[in-house]
């Protein structure tokens, strides 16, 4: 027996002007397998619903045609409509008449808007119903790392009942934290106190994750400790490994070759000179001082931060002459703007240099030349002492990290590479993400709201226990499969998996959990053993077999 | 289905694209047919043929800006399926008719339209 299609036209409340809905009605119940065709106004709304509820109800309809505006509005909400109605919310295909057929073409479209439901038509004649299940999650999350970010995380999962686990590298917590007690006037001690102390929080030291394999829900962590190696399994990775500077003198290397008169002190970090700052013994205090950034990295966010701190505090603590060479002061940071109209108070010389300036040494002093754009002069500068420019670079480890996830990093090597369509937090892998340092030069207020988003993403997925998920949208055939690998090779979320069944044979074998949906391995299977419920080879080729002749 | 255009168009970038166009009003030719795919890489080598096969006048690729994909790689590899059908209709000597691959993000209507229309003029200028 034929399966019975409804058609439902709906002409917008009267937004869809130049198409005949009375001929088109009539042409399309001349359709095959169209067993009613309803033309109405208001489908979106609730009168309209309950209407379509009625009539497939009544007319017992098996699936369902719906012509009206784009399927990217109404959807998922029709889909409800038709599970209200008793039949499987996959059962529907959407015919866009009006965004892609009246809006877009003058005079009438008649005919136009009659193919188009026949596309529909024979794509839903095909479609087969898709079950949905809770699948369950692993609770526990593993957090990455044991600075500012991964603790803070580690204790607001911890906060909305989450288990978690902070793994860090090195023997203590909070590395790298002392900047921000510096910087911020942050109380990092007491953070990282009340890690130690919160129970639902695991501190694993001196530990190193060395391979990770599963998928969200269920990812299986193995971790090399001091004592040997345990293998965990974790629903969720956060990965808040933070960041690294480096001097970047690497540019200059003129400095090398021309003297080697010039001390490591003379030139120094941000970290030394900060050091510097704090030694109260330090034999002379340098007069006059340097300052670079922003020349060989335009991510220059956190080095401007620490600049104008590093640069005020001296001014207070030594009454120092201060330059600051750079190409742009960004102050797109919280309290940055306060921090450099401060500093200009204070008496810091910005000079604005479009190149690079060039360094060299004269009777140990290190000597300064650069350009300045308004002045349109070279200055020459000699100072005690010049804080070179660093670049901010992810932590050390990050490609490891990114080869055992295997997840992509951009250009810079930072996690999250520059891809829009991805959160900003987020990866291509369901249930991986990044904070803080280790995917970008962040600032503290940004780190914060990092956070907050991970917190509320990861509490989404993993409190109930379980995800609501669609079974089998994407589905290798046991039968057809040959494990040739390809999928797996070429899927972008690593949702595909090599599994063993009837005792020997191996076949790839697609995560519901895992899987978004893009349709790459059935298009590339050989074997044509993948299937997309709802865009099969079957499905597509129905689509074009409608088109006629215009 | 001589003169029509099929259209693959990816869910993330495309077809919200042309309803923004359709939203905007403008207007293209309408001999155009869009086929909704949820990524450009899902769109197999056997679509496109099949299209030309039922006499398509020209088929059109819609994806996601390059870098920036929503399933990270499906356009480039719906660009490399493009060029194999080229090579292909080529190689058994019907070529002639257009395969094409088209980057575009979802609030780029005016992209969508341009495309739509440069499509248009490579087959009128052919004489189909």
């Amino acid at each position: 027996m034929e399966t019975k299609i409804g058609v439902f036209l709906c002409n917008c409340g009267g937004a869809i002007k130049n198409i005949d809905f009375d001929a088109a009605v009539k042409k399309v119940a001349k359709f095959p397998g169209v067993t009613c065709v309803n033309l109405s106004s208001d489908l979106c709304l609730e009168e309209g619903k309950k209407k379509m509820i009625s009539c497939i109800r009544g007319e017992n309809i098996e699936r369902v045609v719906v012509a009206a505006c784009s399927p990217e509005f109404q959807e998922h909400i029709l889909r409800e409509v038709l599970e209200k109605a008793g039949l499987n919310g996959h059962l529907l295909s959407m015919a866009n008449i009006r965004e892609q057929c009246s809006w877009t073409h003058d005079g009438d479209v008649t005919e136009k808007a009659v193919e188009l439901v026949k596309m529909a038509v024979n794509r839903v004649r095909l479609l087969q119903p898709m079950e949905k299940k809770e699948l369950p999650v692993n609770r526990e999350v593993l957090v990455v790392g044991g600075g500012f970010s991964a603790s803070n995380t580690a204790l607001q999962l911890s906060r909305v009942g989450l288990r978690t686990t902070l793994l860090e590298k090195e023997a203590v917590l909070g590395a790298g934290t002392e900047e921000l007690e510096s910087f911020y006037g942050f109380d990092t001690g007491s953070m990282i106190s009340a890690v130690e102390v919160d129970k639902n929080i695991e501190v694993l030291t001196s530990a190193q994750m060395t391979e990770v394999g599963g998928k969200i829900g269920d990812f299986s962590v193995r971790i090399r400790q001091e004592g040997g190696e345990i293998l965990r399994k974790y629903g969720a990775i956060v990965l808040a490994t933070g960041h690294q500077t480096e001097l970047a003198l690497d540019s200059e290397p003129q400095l090398r070759a021309e003297d080697e008169a010039i001390s490591g002190l003379n030139i120094v970090s941000q970290e030394q000179f900060c050091c510097m700052l704090g030694n109260s013994g330090l034999e002379t205090e340098p007069k006059t001082i340097g300052f670079m950034f922003d020349f060989s990295d335009e991510n220059s966010r956190f080095t401007t931060l620490a600049t104008l701190n590093n640069a005020l505090e001296a001014k207070k603590k030594w009454g120092s002459e201060i330059y600051v060479f750079c190409k742009n002061v960004k102050v797109d940071s919280e309290g940055m703007e306060k921090l450099y109209r401060e500093a200009r108070d204070c008496g810091v010389v910005f000079l604005k240099s479009e190149a690079p300036p060039r360094i060299t040494a004269e009777n140990g002093r290190v000597k300064i030349e650069a350009k300045d754009v308004f002045l349109g002069e070279d200055v020459i500068l000699a100072c005690d002492v010049l804080v070179a420019e660093e670049l901010y670079l992810p932590a050390e480890g990050a490609e490891n990290l990114s080869s055992l996830l295997s997840i992509r990093r951009d250009s810079k090597g930072f996690f999250q590479d520059e891809n829009v369509h991805l959160y900003p937090v987020g990866s291509e892998k369901k249930g991986v993400f990044f904070i803080g340092g280790c995917r970008g030069d962040l600032d503290l207020g940004r780190v914060l709201t990092d956070i907050s988003s991970v917190v509320m993403k990861v509490h989404e997925l993993l409190s109930s226990g379980k995800i609501l998920v669609e079974l089998e949208k994407v589905k290798a055939d046991p039968q057809k499969c040959v494990a040739c690998l390809t999928c797996i090779r070429v899927c972008p979320h690593g949702a595909i998996q090599l599994v063993r069944v009837d005792g020997s044979k191996e076949v790839a074998e697609i995560s519901d959990l895992a899987c978004d949906a893009c349709g790459i391995c059935a298009a590339i299977c050989p074997a044509k053993a993948i299937k997309f419920q709802g865009y099969r080879d079957e499905e597509i080729l129905a689509q074009i077999e409608a088109i006629q002749e215009l | 289905m001589n003169g029509c255009i099929v259209a693959f168009c990816c869910e993330h970038s495309a077809y919200p694209a042309a309803d923004l166009a359709g939203k905007l009003r403008l207007h293209y030719p309408e001999n155009i047919r869009v086929i909704r795919v949820p990524c450009a890489g899902r769109v197999d080598v056997i679509h496109i043929l099949k299209a030309l096969e039922k006499g398509a006048a020209a088929v059109l690729v819609l994806g996601c800006e390059d870098g920036a994909c929503h399933h990270i790689t499906g356009n480039t590899r719906a660009k490399e399926r493009v060029k194999y059908c080229n090579m292909l209709l080529k190689e058994v000597q019907i070529d002639g008719r257009p395969v094409a691959m088209f980057n575009l993000s979802p609030n780029a209507p005016h992209k969508f339209v341009s495309a739509v229309n440069e499509i248009t003029k490579i087959i009128k200028e052919s004489g189909r």
